[in-house]
């Protein structure tokens, strides 16, 4: 598992550099073939025995983060988020600018705060990222407009469970570089695409399907949990601890009936923990896929994500032991998707 | 010592109110390097005393407690509610690791928050107050040790930020350090008055802590070190800045003659010093100390900190120094 390496690598949209990087060094010899592709996505190759389909397994590199927008003249910056991240989860925290330049995101101390603004939300407006600058002129020596931003957080694990940043979609990397790590070779020919700015709509995803034309692509996804006190139960989109979760359809996209179909029956077959994701917002790159050139049918199988697009996500170890086996499993079974 | 060291060591102990054990344990051992004797008293004081001629007592106070939290409830599947220690601003409290004291094990836990993809108009609203708020923990094996009454705080690792130091506790760990800074420098000062070096407890609850040990010294006078809001404009108060020296209270707690000597003293020796006007409470242990026994003459001098009460706190080690030196030179006279 490759996990805590990469939630500690900062690769936001458009920045996602570090993580191809690790990505590349790491799988390189343990594949036919392996290349960076003109927007930054990187796909590697293994050969088939039989060779009868091409597979393509996706999973993103890039994380939500931000954007230094501005400088102050007091020296704070000013900044946006870099995907969906909502301002609740971004007061009081340490962050990193240009993976080198330590600041944190404070707010108006609660004892200065009018009685009406406790509950109030806030705007990114509102907000600025202090990096010890005096003033603009010496915060300009140290950081510039455009700059990424991303969240410092430990990992950690502790038994079944692990938490960290990025989870979303780095589980998905880790998931797929495990897969790789098998070295094993099957009928079909398998792509792995570790594809770029996911979270800013897709971007990536795009265009991978011209360069591999795949017959069927399967999504690796750090997916919405939704499992906690913060909504009723019976709003809960996926359970850590229940296995992988298998979507049928998201936001603009309605999963290929034969892709969905084919990843159950291999998870019943090899009686493989499974559920479905229960809630339909937010999109994947299978939407992407589905909709790129001649059209892919594409699924999306995740493990379950708490907190994601937060800096602290949670998921729990035996979810991603037990995707990283359904996806060997879905390989071993050559013919499946054939029917 | 190295201030900025130490702002981190302390920083990094976990004390809240009515908890302050682990930090007095951290502090003890470098205060009695540098005084005749410490103890403790039975609120959880910790006194260090320098004798000098026994011409008068002063004494020289920093809370050591910090905001924190406590659980009080237990819900299913490792979730737990928590009301807070002190005002903390729940907006600082999402998406935040912390750590729960339980009796045999500190617990793991997560502030957890809804993903955006499942946010609605009354979720985006209106942030979560603490009948809101949850903390999972079920992330950690241990969880099951979690009691109802067990304090909680924030858990995150003081860092520097461009030669300041960011975390959480420095309110008022920073004046913990600036005392424990005077007792070395007084180390190499003469001084005719005995000096003691206080660390209370339970001011972020405005309890009984240093008027306690206040009456129980008898002093004569006291200077109490604590933290202001700085680099913020607020209502129509001059703007205190990082970096720029210890803000001097003027006002309602402060004896002003106690005041004219410390601004005289600074400017004589050069540190440079900044003006807090207060025109009513101050929100320190001043308050209280002022007015303990047959009355004592007290000064506040606060360091200034950016982003009170969240786990970002900022003080610049600069202010610290500056504090103690004016701390020593003050005590020395």
């Amino acid at each position: 598992m490759y996990l805590k390496e990469l939630s500690l690598i900062n690769g936001a949209s458009g920045d996602e550099g570090r993580v191809r990087d690790f990505i590349k060094r790491t799988i390189q010899d343990k594949v036919d073939e392996v290349w960076e592709d003109r927007l930054g996505n990187l796909i590697a190759f293994r050969k088939g025995t039989k060779g009868n389909r091409k597979i393509l397994f996706a999973a993103h590199m890039d994380e939500v983060g931000f954007m230094v927008t501005n400088i102050d003249e007091d020296g704070t910056l000013l900044f946006a988020p870099v995907g969906a991240v909502e301002t609740q989860v971004v007061v009081g925290k340490q962050v990193k600018i240009k993976d080198s330049i330590m600041g944190v995101i404070g707010f108006k101390p609660i004892h200065l705060q009018e009685k009406d603004q406790l509950l109030k939300p806030i705007r990114y407006e509102e907000l600025r990222i202090y990096i010890g600058a005096r003033n603009k002129e010496e915060a300009q020596k140290m950081v510039s407009i455009g700059d990424y931003v991303n969240f410092v957080t430990e990992y950690r694990q502790n038994g079944r469970r692990a938490s960290g940043k990025a989870f979303d979609d780095r589980v998905g990397c880790s998931v797929l570089m495990d897969v790789i790590d098998k070295r094993q070779r099957y009928e079909n020919d398998v792509y792995f695409a570790f594809v770029v700015q996911e979270e800013v709509g897709l971007r990536g995803s795009a265009v991978v399907v011209e360069q591999v034309k795949p017959d069927v692509a399967i999504v690796i996804e750090g997916t919405i949990a939704g499992d906690d006190p913060g909504l009723e139960k019976d709003r809960w989109s996926t359970h850590l601890g229940e296995g992988p979760a298998v979507t049928f359809m998201h936001s603009g996209y309605v999963v290929n009936q034969k892709v969905f179909q084919a990843i159950l029956s291999v998870a019943e077959k090899h009686g493989i923990p499974h559920q479905f994701r229960r809630r339909t917002p937010g999109s994947t790159d299978a939407g992407r896929l589905a909709r790129t050139g001649p059209g892919t049918a594409s699924g999306v199988i995740s493990v379950p994500t708490r907190y994601i697009h937060s800096p602290v996500c949670m998921i729990d170890l035996e979810d991603y032991a037990n995707t990283v086996l359904l996806i060997e499993k879905i390989l071993e079974e050559g013919e499946v998707f054939a029917k | 010592m190295n201030t900025k060291e130490l702002l981190v060591q302390l920083s990094n102990v976990d004390g809240p109110s009515g908890f302050e054990t682990l930090v007095l344990d951290v502090i003890e051992p470098i205060l009695q390097k540098f005084c005749d004797r410490t103890w403790r008293s039975g609120l959880g004081t910790l006194v260090g005393e320098k004798k000098g001629s026994g011409k008068k007592k002063i004494g020289i106070f920093a809370h050591a407690d910090e905001i924190g939290f406590v659980v009080t409830k237990i819900e299913e599947d490792g979730f737990l509610r928590l009301e807070t220690v002190g005002g903390v601003d729940p907006k600082a409290l999402l998406a935040q690791r912390v750590k729960i004291y339980s009796k045999r094990k500190i617990v793991s836990g997560i502030v957890g928050t809804l993903p955006p993809h499942l946010q609605k108009e009354e979720h985006r609203s209106r942030f979560p107050d603490y009948d809101r708020i949850f903390v999972d923990v079920s992330f950690d094996e241990a969880a099951s040790e979690v009691r109802v009454g067990d304090v909680c705080v924030f858990d995150v690792k003081a860092i520097e930020v461009n030669g300041k130091v960011s975390g959480k506790a420095l309110d008022n760990r920073a004046g913990c350090a600036s005392l424990l800074l005077a007792a070395e420098f007084l180390q190499r000062m003469k001084h005719d008055s005995d000096v003691y070096f206080v660390f209370s407890s339970q001011e972020e609850i405005a309890g009984p802590g240093a008027a306690s040990i206040a009456y129980e010294l008898r002093l004569d006078e006291a200077i109490v070190v604590d933290v202001t809001h700085a680099n913020v404009k607020h209502s129509v108060y001059p703007v205190i800045k990082l970096g720029e020296g210890p803000a001097i209270g003027v006002g309602i707690p402060v004896d002003y003659g106690f005041y004219k000597r410390a601004t005289e003293i600074a400017q004589k020796h050069g540190v440079k010093i900044q003006t807090e006007p207060i025109p009513g409470r101050s929100g320190t242990d001043t308050d209280q100390v002022q007015i303990t026994s047959v009355g004592v003459k007290t000064l506040l001098i606060s360091i200034p900190l950016m982003y009170m009460h969240t786990p970002v706190e900022t003080v610049d080690p600069k202010d610290v120094e500056e504090t103690a030196r004016l701390l020593a030179l003050i005590a020395a006279e």
